[in-house]
């Protein structure tokens, strides 16, 4: 096998072949192709035919398994970590080390029980994410995956160590925030949270209408509208939702770690799968603490970090996933000036969020009369009106959300409601400007401006500020190239 | 709307007259493909009498009818007020829209890319789009419908500019 000049060849573990035989993970891709094949030549010979097909898949994945093992390789040298690959076409992938932004080490339940790791060298660039651009070395020993991941990131390579000795370097960093696991009590609050056990039921409903019909259950037998069956089977649903939502967030959050490491921020998580992910802290720009609805309700939020050129940030820039306001707000402003307390919006900008938030329950309230009038239906028009009432709160609210500052070196917007979401930004993060104004918000003589970012989803908005604050605004928060948005070139 | 305050002054230069034939027959071309679905619309719907269908039969047609004239017969040349540029030295403004408006300003030193590119109707008109891109997917700036050879010049000065006060920061 031909390995590219840079430092010596290196194979991943023989041990990952198991774990792919294992999770057809190679092999997955003939499934497609093998379905037909056998529906073709039909299911007729009962246990043998079985026993036949799982040997036969069992043999299949083994074989590709061992020879995707046999045919990759990778090598990181003083400048560029180079993979090869591939059974056929071969591809030869170069990544310069200051291209990398980033390196994850994953260690799901199979990986782990052998003792091997995953590796994702990420070397995104700016916004345009995806899988293409990310480097994956799977199966290397836990010692190997910690060696090449310092390696990397510090462009240099240590001396691999000694896969007897349980060093563990992460104890010497300095520790910003250990899950408490009493958090785990908001995760009932937080839609993301309560999307796991629903997905769930969902998958359960499916699987009941696939299975035959003498399996199931014969609920039409059953009086369904009995109160006490329906008190019973809502407390259940909620029980189980708590209960699922609890247990997804454990799974997903167990044991999380953030610590700092010379240059970077290094978050360990995950009760099944260990997740390790190292964030540069010269490439933050910026934090954004999310609170939901619900979680306001507990005074719980999210804090997750600005990173330029992170793939998946949503998922990787995270810095508390959930916990309390106070805790999400002191790692905020350890990584980010505090830019000093909120300017509220204008009047004018509460008059527009309720006249938007009521607007649609004006249009059914106006429906209903029609109907009303017209038929003497009148549901829609209590409908509307209720939908109408409940606009004038959320409009409200989601006026209240709206805020933003300026300090000596960082910016901050805040808007939302269902998710209230403030971003703090670094002044340097700022790379444009846009201004924005409707129709109607040039004459209630308000502004959106959007300080584009590259990092995060690319641009977060001061909604509905005052027009006239607008240009100051920029410049205070950006630098003196934005005095071009009020005084013309001399 | 020039009485109402604007939030941020206007980029100093217009866009050549040529945008306006440009957005006459692009607005000519959306009509025509609208008449055509007003058409199948009068043909195709049942006319039963006492469903609120029929209705539907005059009321497709005026519509189509009122979007062609504002589109084709106001629009371009409100456009023409809207759309303007300027290249300073430091910055790209511009300012984009029509009922609702859009300034953007771009510092030269967070370039990264400039493109220049030409539809097929800009080409019947001799116009270019200049895009520059900034590391923010929402921090791009174009500057529609320049003249090919400005837009050619405006893009080379623009990229030679960034090269030289590039800063690291992304």
């Amino acid at each position: 096998m031909t390995l590219p000049p840079g430092g010596p060849g290196r194979r991943t573990s023989p041990l990952i072949v198991l774990v792919h035989t294992v999770t057809f993970r190679q092999a997955r891709q003939f499934v497609p192709a093998v379905i037909p094949l056998l529906a073709a030549t039909g299911f007729g010979g009962g246990t043998r035919t079985v026993v036949a097909l799982v040997v036969g898949v069992t043999a299949l994945s083994l074989a590709t398994a061992a020879l995707t093992w046999w045919r990759f390789g990778y090598a990181d040298g003083p400048a560029t970590v180079v993979v090869t690959r591939g059974l056929l076409a071969r591809s030869v992938r170069t990544v310069p080390n200051d291209r990398i932004r980033g390196v994850e080490v994953e260690a799901p339940v199979l990986h782990r029980l052998f003792g091997l790791v995953r590796v994702r060298i990420d070397a995104a660039a700016g916004a345009t994410a995806g899988n293409d651009e990310e480097l994956l070395i799977d199966g290397l020993p836990h010692a190997e995956g910690d060696r090449l991941r310092l390696a990397v990131l510090t462009h240099r390579s240590a001396p691999p160590q000694a896969p007897g000795a349980d060093v563990e370097p992460e104890r010497a960093g300095e520790l910003f925030a250990r899950f408490d696991n009493r958090w785990l009590l908001y995760a009932p609050l937080v839609g993301s949270y309560l999307a796991v056990p629903l997905a769930a039921v969902g998958a359960l409903f499916r699987l009941a209408d696939e299975l035959p019909d003498r399996f199931r259950p014969h609920l039409d037998e059953y009086p369904l509208l009995d109160g006490h069956l329906l008190a019973f089977a809502v407390v259940a649903a909620v029980l189980l939702l708590t209960l699922g939502s609890v247990a997804g967030a454990a799974v997903v959050n167990w044991g999380f770690r953030l610590e700092r490491q010379g240059g970077s921020l290094i978050a360990t998580r995950g009760l099944v799968t260990r997740r390790h992910t190292e964030l540069e802290i010269d490439r933050i720009r910026g934090c954004t603490v999310a609170e939901g609805a619900g979680m306001r309700l507990v005074g719980a939020a999210r804090a997750s970090a600005l990173v330029t050129g992170l793939g998946d940030a949503a998922r990787r820039g995270q810095l508390l996933p959930l916990g309390p306001r106070a805790e999400a707000w002191a790692l905020t402003r350890r990584l980010v000036r505090d830019p000093g307390p909120l300017r509220r919006h204008p009047a004018a900008a509460r008059r527009r969020r309720v006249v938007r938030a009521v607007f649609a329950g004006l249009l059914v309230t106006l429906a209903g009369v029609v109907a009303t009038a017209l038929e003497g239906w009148w549901p829609l028009l209590v409908a509307g009106v209720i939908l109408t009432l409940l606009g004038i709160p959320l409009g409200l609210g989601r006026y209240a959300a709206l805020g933003h500052a300026v300090g000596a070196e960082s910016l901050a917007v805040r808007s939302g409601w269902a998710v209230r979401e403030e971003a703090v930004l670094e002044r340097r993060a700022v790379v444009a400007w846009r201004v924005e104004q409707s129709f109607f918000q040039r004459r209630a003589g308000l502004a959106t401006v959007v300080a584009c970012v590259g990092a995060g989803n690319g641009g977060y908005a001061a909604v509905d500020m005052a027009a006239d604050e607008v240009p100051a605004f920029a410049v205070a928060a950006s630098g003196p190239w934005a005095a071009t948005l009020s005084q013309p070139a001399r | 709307m020039t009485a109402l305050p604007s939030p941020v002054r206007e980029p100093a230069w217009s866009l050549s007259r040529s945008a306006i034939g440009l957005w006459v027959t692009e607005s000519v071309i959306s009509s025509l493909v609208l008449a055509i679905g007003a058409a199948a619309v009068v043909l195709f719907l049942p006319s039963e009498p006492g469903t609120p269908l029929p209705a539907l039969r005059w009321l497709v047609p005026i519509a189509a009818l009122l979007y062609a004239a504002v589109a084709i017969g106001v629009r371009p040349w409100f456009k023409h007020r809207v759309y303007r540029w300027e290249v300073t030295a430091d910055a790209v403004f511009t300012r984009t829209g029509w009922l609702s408006q859009t300034w953007t300003l771009v510092p030269i030193s967070r370039i990264q890319t400039v493109d220049v590119t030409r539809g097929v109707l800009q080409q019947l008109f001799g116009l270019s789009t200049v895009a520059v891109l900034t590391a923010s997917s929402q921090g791009t700036v174009r500057i529609w419908h320049l003249e090919s050879d400005v837009a050619q010049r405006v893009a080379e000065d623009l990229a030679h500019r960034a090269e030289q006060v590039r800063d690291q920061a992304t």
